[in-house]
């Protein structure tokens, strides 16, 4: 065996370490979690813990689902999520079709002023949102969350809804136009069909990072009324006896729905991510 | 992906630099962006020009408070503390996985990019849960494993030990926004034009120095733009730490934005304004930062 191919296997077998070393970093605290689940309590607080249950049980999941208002909470996070993701879509392709289709004056600094709304850190927002939400009367409200999830998806989904209608060659809209439609029949029969897939990515995208948003939601929420996944995950946690079983258990049934929805969508999400990146 | 994000900032000039002659129509489209910018004003504009009149108004006693808390000086050293080991941790293994899939005898790499991501897209408060789940003192398994394998002799308390709870909870910023690196690093290095590495091949170039030559230069603006994308969200990274430790114990670690948080719970309003002036301080310290690395992105595009 040459050295250079002795090199070269050897290189080989490294980058397979690394990734397996990367993968249970990556991996391992979340098979803790999806282990622990399935734990009874008497092996959860035990001092001799590993990784796999002895016995697998569903009890946690059972908890979680009957006695707490992880259910409500959950159903709130839905109702929040998709009331942001549609006014994000209403919002943002308006938006995003003025900034592919118009060049006017100020388009540049209302491109660059929406892009930035990226770097202003959620907690300078927090109390003057709050005070606005107040106003409205929206506290403790499905309704206010949502509203303030808007912050978070606006600017980034502006830019997607740009540059996919940026995709659209307005030749078509135009032919559309030479056909007798108006302006407002071209984009509603030739570019809304076109850009569907991508509508729909982003609506799903909007979605998630509402899902997961956990700063507004604790602040605007008091009762379980408005109460979503995220905040009512961590009232689990915050109580004298936390009971970590159906913690995890919660934890599990939190993170089900993202990633279901990132596997459909993984495709756009990633585009969205490296495109405009997102707040942590 | 490093594709999306060109078409991204090159179209995005392309609305105003490069001015297509033909496709474009002039207008007012006003009313058309008018949703989104009242939404904008509203949820932006209005928070930071009330910040900085609150501010201005009482005087800068507000501020004032906040210099000479003695917990002060902790908060700004916890802070940069954070930012800057949250940004390398994440920056080393975010390398390290975006070079390991671009490897050539790895297969399947679209399917590890998947299972790697995972961190990443979890929610943030599930992510946090997870860790202080698994570094719990007694019965966490990062402890179990840490003793069986004779690294630490007795349980290590990662979150109630004040010398070691902010290293700890960089470690779940580290897990969380790593993927991110990894994603930006490989699509990154899916760029770089193979005959590079053949020349230097043929030149008798080491790995190191393909490396150090190509590799790493081929990649620079991203390292600029995750580099500066970590810090921002370490700045004003708030779920993680309000989870784990609440910013203790004894503030050990308190970061601005939980400093920030702790004041709106006890309605302290002066207080509040005061971090958000200084957050939006270092905030526009960064966007300026982040608005030149894009502008060199696209320099070296055109």
């Amino acid at each position: 065996m040459s050295r250079r191919s002795a090199t070269r296997i050897a290189t080989g077998f490294g980058m397979w370490f690394l990734l397996a070393a990367l993968l249970v970093w990556s991996l391992g605290p979340v098979a803790v979690v999806l282990f622990t689940s399935f734990k009874g309590s008497s092996e959860i607080y035990s001092a001799n813990a590993h990784l796999l249950p002895d016995s697998w049980t569903l009890q946690n999941y059972v908890t979680v689902f009957t006695s707490s208002n992880t259910l409500r909470a959950l159903l709130n996070s839905l109702i929040v999520g998709l009331l942001a993701a549609i006014a994000t879509l209403i919002f943002c392709f308006s938006a995003g079709y003025a900034l592919a289709r118009f060049r006017f004056r100020s388009s540049r600094p209302l491109a660059l002023f929406l892009l930035l709304g990226q770097v202003v850190p959620l907690t300078v927002v927090l109390l003057p949102l709050y005070q606005i939400i107040r106003s409205l009367n929206l506290l403790d409200s499905v309704v206010g969350v949502a509203m303030a999830h808007l912050v978070i998806t606006v600017p980034l989904v502006t830019w997607m809804m740009r540059n996919q209608i940026a995709a659209v060659p307005i030749e078509l809209e135009e032919a559309a136009q030479i056909d007798g439609g108006n302006r407002l029949d071209a984009v509603t029969y030739i570019t809304l069909p076109v850009i569907f897939p991508g509508l729909v990515a982003a609506g799903m995208f909007a979605f998630l990072q509402s899902w997961h948003e956990f700063l507004f939601a604790s602040v605007l929420t008091s009762s379980t009324a408005a109460r979503t996944g995220p905040v009512a995950l961590t009232e689990f946690a915050t109580e004298f006896n936390v009971d970590w079983g159906a913690t995890m258990a919660a934890s599990v049934v939190l993170t089900v729905p993202v990633i279901i929805l990132f596997v459909l969508l993984q495709r756009h999400f990633i585009g969205g991510l490296t495109g405009g990146a997102v707040k942590g | 992906m490093t594709s999306t994000q060109g078409d991204l900032m090159s179209s995005a000039e392309s609305t105003t630099v490069t001015r297509p002659k033909r496709r474009r129509r002039t207008g007012r489209p006003v009313g058309l962006m008018m949703p989104a910018l009242i939404l904008t004003a509203l949820m932006f504009v209005i928070p930071i020009v009330s910040t900085v009149v609150r501010v201005v108004g009482d005087g800068g006693s507000g501020l004032t408070r906040l210099f000479s808390t003695p917990d002060f000086a902790q908060v700004m050293f916890n802070t940069v503390k954070w930012t800057v080991g949250a940004t390398i941790g994440a920056m080393v293994i975010g390398y390290a996985g975006g070079i390991v899939l671009r490897a050539k005898q790895i297969r399947l790499s679209g399917l590890w990019r998947s299972l790697i991501m995972v961190p990443w897209i979890i929610p943030g408060v599930v992510g946090a849960t997870i860790w202080r789940w698994s570094l719990s003192t007694d019965y966490g398994l990062v402890n179990r494993y840490l003793m069986d394998l004779g690294i630490v002799s007795q349980p290590v308390h990662w979150l109630s030990d004040p010398s070691m709870v902010l290293w700890s909870v960089m470690v779940i910023q580290i897990w969380v926004t790593a993927p991110f690196v990894v994603l930006m690093v490989s699509a990154a290095l899916a760029g770089i034009p193979e005959e590079r590495y053949e020349a230097a091949r043929l030149d008798g170039a080491s790995s190191l120095k393909i490396l150090w030559y190509i590799t790493l230069p081929g990649i620079r603006t991203t390292t600029a733009v995750a580099a500066l994308n970590l810090a921002i969200w370490a700045l004003n990274s708030f779920t993680i730490i309000w989870v784990t430790t609440s910013g203790g114990p004894a503030g050990a670690s308190t970061i601005l934005p939980i400093l920030l948080y702790q004041a709106f719970q006890n309605g302290d309003d002066s207080l509040v304004y005061a971090v958000s002036i200084l957050q939006l301080a270092i905030g526009t310290v960064c966007a300026v930062l982040f608005a030149r690395t894009m502008r060199t992105d696209l320099r070296e595009q055109s």
